[in-house]
């Protein structure tokens, strides 16, 4: 409910007198004045309700004669659009009273464990009740009974002698995420929101409904019962479990991460979490955590100390040029990724460092400029065309965006993928074209955009989509639509070339990354120069042993690689170093083990798919020995000479800022040039 | 004063509810005429007449008819609220089975006047009698071209839909209605001023027409006699004009609708209905179940008359008239109907969901014994709760019965409190309790 902000009327708040936007809800207009109205079904995101009532407000309306005439009967603030000569309340007696009824009433069937509940010491029914509440209840005639802890989901649990039906998670699944999983059954004190049939709760953004609960009836299953909110520390976080770079709170205790709750950034994820990063994090506490650096001696890795792991890196690695490789993983910082891209090309002379995991690859002169539009403004595009993607898997939290620009601005939206999305719910055309015709379908949307019909028939017959749809699509593509493809294109073999066609389709043609600072690398250059190796080139190097060291930097060749191949590399090259966190079957082709700690354990930053430039401060400290990537990285620079020392993740940030023409002059939190 | 048949005149003969029967008795003429009137003067003989919504509400008919945007920009739509479901209320179940025709007679003036484009009837489910009563009627008013395209040459297209509940007393409420209709959960919309009215944003967001089964089928007679003719009759009231039908039920000699003029007095209706039976008259529910009951003092002088009734301590209603004797335990009686709002609310909103179900509880415990002192003021504090506080009328309506009781017959439940019996005790009185409870509320 947006208001209009060019015309403005005047209303009466507690006497005092306010020009607020027309139309705006009252219960916002009062936080102008630093007031503020008690709510539980108001969600300033999601159409209101007015259900719960607990928002209740006297009003009436300024007579000709100066006079106020009083509506009869209280009204929700959370749905009342500002009017000229409106005249509010909100501090009578009677307001009072109401809102010691509603909570009265909602108390009445609420069970009293909160001393055992998750959300206790957090709770919006708590809060309202030690404000405006009743001190005690008038009710003694026995409390509605229903399940307790029922498990809707693997992450969520359902209580529903806690639940004050206000629907703010059923208007969730129906509003923002789209799934429509949750709904009300059954009618009067007898309603409880539920899934269908009680079938699983499957929802990608499952984790919101938690947050968003005014109550403890929604809990998440990972963090039940182990910890209270006033026992817990908090810092803000990125999340980096995928592309899109959301804010997150890490809440923390003891060094231990206990769990992650959505952070507030209109720019990304507004303050939305996809269940991949809210429940995502468990690695960080996990019991094959590396903690000290290891050294092969024989057929066993054994704990050593850095500088004998360093010295035994800088050995292996001194022969240099060709004969030397890195492949980096997604979730290092810019500053890791940029020490070590250093040292590979000026120390160690070698172009062979790459990050990408995709079975092809761009040419570097096409790869780049890969995201005009940022996350927020694809709200506000006329039309969306997702090509051969799932966004809701790629890339959650721009699909969120992509969803809400269709079903708060009216976008029309087309998707092409081969599979099913969740995005065909809401698309104006679905071209489900057969499996590695991309470039056909793309080439199709291009004849249809030019009324070449002999080229869109020929790319409908290639790819089995309808030349009516193709042409139904093409027509609601134009200058002002976003494309919005990611990089699982290029697991296609004509992907490539599907990005040449788009490319001429016009509107902005968005390639947005997958792993969390993918964008980071490509913008540092950490990809092989005219002289280098790509990753599947490295990975051939190493089996027929052209490449004689290799350096896994956060990399796990095995999660993105054909297995046999990856098992050849390692175990023919000679050298492998394994960077990470965490031990995993690649460490056991290790030469050297080096412990790194996770993103929130050190100080680092990072670019999102969008090309933004986010800040993460270290939120806990390492385990054991393990040392942040840039600390590796300065280290090791250290070691061989190369520059003056680095003091901390900043420094090489701020090196970064003056080396690197992407980063110049960039702040913390814009997108780069 | 007193019976008039207007509406109800040939609902004895099963031929009215033919084509052939109906147009035998004059039927649509109205149509006839009206598709030669100016829209506006459609509108203006139901001002004129002073024709008021018979659901319940009592709101000036014409103002909803006129609140239609005169340029029309999209399509235009009808509801006709036939979900009678208010305790005590049959009057719309014998209209559209004995006298369909009226109502699509008055839908279609209604959809002309309004540039309707489609009307719906939502019809309670369990009258599957009425809808196929309908459903033949409207069929045979399609094939004589009286709906549809082209409607008798005057170049109207109506068309008409019957549209069946699936048994939810507030799928009754307007808003609840569209959103039923609409296949939503049936729970109450937003209303003025929080959303723009009906009339302009209603069903489908598109401007909409709704009323009642008996409001519709006034619309023939205003347009054939004039809004000046109706609005002589029961000109003897502040404001209300035409005639009413009351369902009289409860303990009379002769329950069953019957059509009054407005300024009729309460015990000449009873007087219709045979008077009372079984035991003098005590009290009065005039208006369905949801209106303050009266007591027999109350009934007395009391006029029929949306503002007679309302100086007489209750109000017209839906219509549904129960009169009692004085075998009848008002506790039990209000217990009752506390039971059937909690059982009907919604749960949208805090103060009907849990406001009803406190009710209901507090009333079982003081039914079954257990009534303490200091009951009466807390039923009475958790009716303001309710009342005004909810979403939607369910609540108030809800409300409204028990504190209505407590203020005209307080010293039953005083007694009831402090004895744990009823202060009526008579063989009679023994038989009207159910045997168990009816419904139950979990």
């Amino acid at each position: 409910m947006a208001a209009v902000a060019s015309e403005t009327v005047n209303l009466v708040i507690n006497d005092v007198e306010i020009a607020v936007p027309k139309g705006e809800l009252i219960v916002e207009s009062v936080k102008r004045l630093g007031l503020e109205i008690p709510i539980f079904c108001y969600h300033p995101r999601m159409k209101p309700v007015g259900m719960c009532r607990m928002c209740l407000v006297e009003v009436g309306f300024k007579q000709p004669d100066g006079s106020v005439r009083k509506m009869p009967k209280p009204q929700a603030a959370c749905t009342l659009p500002a009017q000229d000569n409106m005249v509010i309340f909100t501090d009578t007696e009677m307001v009072h009273r109401d809102r010691k009824g509603v909570l009265e009433f909602l108390l009445i069937n609420h069970p009293l464990d909160c001393p055992i509940c998750d959300r206790g010491g957090e709770c919006p029914l708590q809060n309202n009740t030690l404000f405006y509440g009743p001190s005690t209840s008038r009710f003694i005639e026995v409390k509605r009974h229903a399940h307790k802890a029922f498990p809707l989901s693997k992450y969520v649990t359902l209580d529903l002698e806690r639940c004050i039906q206000c629907g703010r998670c059923v208007r969730f699944t129906e509003e923002i995420s789209g799934d429509s999983e949750l709904a009300f059954r059954f009618r009067g004190a007898s309603m409880q929101p539920s899934t269908f049939e009680l079938r699983d709760f499957t929802s990608k953004f499952s984790g919101n409904v938690i947050e968003i609960c005014p109550v403890g009836a929604l809990t998440n299953r990972e963090y039940r019962f182990r910890a209270r909110p006033w026992d817990l520390e908090t810092k803000p976080s990125i999340c980096l479990e995928c592309s899109n770079g959301c804010a997150t709170w890490f809440d923390y205790r003891v060094n231990r991460l206990v769990r992650v709750n959505g952070r507030t950034n209109e720019a990304i994820n507004e303050e939305w979490t996809c269940d991949r990063g809210k429940f995502g994090h468990e690695h960080y506490n996990a019991d094959n955590r590396l903690t000290v650096p290891l050294i092969r001696r024989g057929d066993r890795l054994e704990e050593c100390d850095w500088p004998t792991a360093y010295a035994a890196i800088l050995s292996a690695f001194g022969v240099g040029g060709d004969k030397v490789a890195m492949l980096a993983g997604s979730s290092l910082s810019n500053e890791g990724a940029y020490l070590l891209n250093r040292l590979f090309h000026r120390k160690f002379g070698s172009a062979n460092v790459d990050y990408r995991r995709t079975a092809h690859t761009l040419p570097p002169d096409e790869a780049a400029g890969n995201a005009p539009t940022a996350i927020a403004d694809l709200e506000l595009k006329p039309s969306i065309l997702v090509f051969g993607n799932s966004p809701a898997d790629d890339i959650p939290i721009i699909f969120l965006r992509i969803r809400k620009a269709w079903f708060k601005h009216g976008a029309r939206v087309v998707v092409a993928h081969h599979g099913e999305t969740e995005a065909d719910s809401f698309a104006d055309v679905v071209l489900r074209y057969a499996p590695g015709t991309d470039a056909d379908l793309a080439k199709g949307l291009v004849a249809a955009r030019a009324n070449d019909a002999a080229g869109v028939a020929q790319a409908a017959a290639a790819c089995g989509v309808d030349e009516s749809r193709i042409r139904e699509a093409a027509a609601l593509l134009g200058e002002n639509t976003a494309i919005v493809t990611t990089d699982s294109l290029l697991n296609s073999a004509s992907g490539a070339d599907a990005f040449r066609a788009l490319r001429q389709l016009g509107g902005e043609l968005n390639r947005y990354a997958l792993g969390a600072n993918d964008q980071g690398f490509a913008d540092l250059g950490l990809v092989p120069g005219p002289d280098g190796r790509g990753t599947a080139a490295i990975l051939a190097g190493c089996a027929d042993g052209s490449i004689e060291s290799l350096w896994l930097a956060g990399a796990d060749p095995f999660a993105f690689g054909d297995r046999a191949t990856v098992e050849k590399a390692l175990e023919q090259v000679g050298f492998v170093v394994y960077q990470g966190t965490h031990k995993s079957e690649a460490m056991g082709f290790a030469s050297v083990v080096l412990p790194m700690a996770e993103p929130a354990e050190g100080d680092g930053t990072y670019v999102n798919a969008e090309r933004r430039l986010q800040e993460l401060r270290a939120v806990l400290s390492p385990p054991g020995e393990a040392k942040a990537a840039w600390r590796i990285g300065a280290e090791l620079a250290l070691r061989v000479g190369m520059a003056k020392p680095y003091f901390g993740a900043k420094d090489v940030a701020a090196e970064i800022f003056t080396q690197v023409p992407a980063f110049r002059g960039v702040a913390f939190g814009d997108r780069l040039n | 004063m007193g019976e008039y048949k207007l509406l109800l005149e040939h609902s004895h003969d099963p031929a009215y509810a033919t084509l052939a029967g109906y147009q035998a008795k004059g039927g649509y003429a109205a149509l006839k005429k009206a598709l030669g009137m100016e829209r506006q003067a459609i509108i203006d003989e139901v001002k004129a007449s002073g024709l008021r919504g018979r659901g319940g509400a009592g709101f000036p008919t014409w103002i909803k008819w006129n609140g239609i945007p005169k340029d029309k920009k999209g399509k235009h739509y009808l509801i006709c609220n036939a979900d009678e479901g208010e305790p005590g209320t049959f009057k719309d179940k014998q209209l559209m089975e004995t006298t369909p025709f009226l109502l699509i007679e008055g839908m279609t003036i209604a959809g002309f006047a309004t540039q309707g484009d489609a009307g719906y009837i939502y019809i309670r489910g369990e009258f599957v009698d009425a809808a196929k009563a309908l459903r033949k009627a409207i069929d045979e008013a399609y094939a004589a071209g009286l709906l549809g395209k082209n409607i008798l040459g005057s170049g109207y297209d109506f068309d008409l839909y019957i549209h069946l509940g699936a048994g939810s007393y507030e799928c009754g409420e307007e808003s609840a209605l569209m959103s039923s209709l609409m296949g939503e959960r049936g729970m109450p919309r937003l209303k003025f001023p929080h959303v723009p009215l009906p009339t302009i944003s209603g069903v489908w967001d598109r401007p909409t027409v709704i009323n009642n089964v008996e409001t519709y089928t006034c619309a023939p007679f205003i347009i054939n006699n004039g809004g000046n003719w109706y609005a002589s009759l029961g000109a003897s009231t502040k404001n209300s004009r035409g005639t009413k039908i009351f369902s009289v039920s409860g303990h009379v000699n002769k329950p069953g609708n019957y059509e009054i003029e407005f300024g009729t007095s309460l015990m000449d209706l009873l007087e219709m209905a045979g008077g009372m039976k079984g035991g003098a008259l005590k009290a009065c529910v005039p208006g369905g179940s949801s209106v303050p009951i009266m007591n027999a003092q109350q009934c007395d002088g009391a006029i029929i008359g949306y503002e007679e009734m309302a100086e007489a301590g209750s109000m017209v209603g839906s219509g549904g008239c129960m009169f009692l004797n004085e075998h009848t335990c008002i506790v039990t009686f209000i217990w009752r109907t506390a039971q059937f709002y909690a059982n009907e609310s919604c749960g949208k909103c805090t103060p009907c969901r849990e406001g009803t179900k406190w009710l209901l509880q507090i009333m079982e415990r003081i039914r079954s014994g257990g009534g303490r002192s200091g009951d009466i003021e807390l039923l009475q504090e958790v009716c303001s709760q309710i009342d005004g506080r909810s979403f939607c009328g369910l609540g108030d309506a809800a409300a409204w019965p028990v504190a209505g009781a407590i203020k005209v017959f307080r010293d039953e439940f005083e007694y009831f409190i402090e004895h744990g019996r009823s202060i009526v005790q008579s063989a009679e009185s023994a038989r009207m309790l159910p045997e168990s409870p009816v419904v139950a509320v979990s």
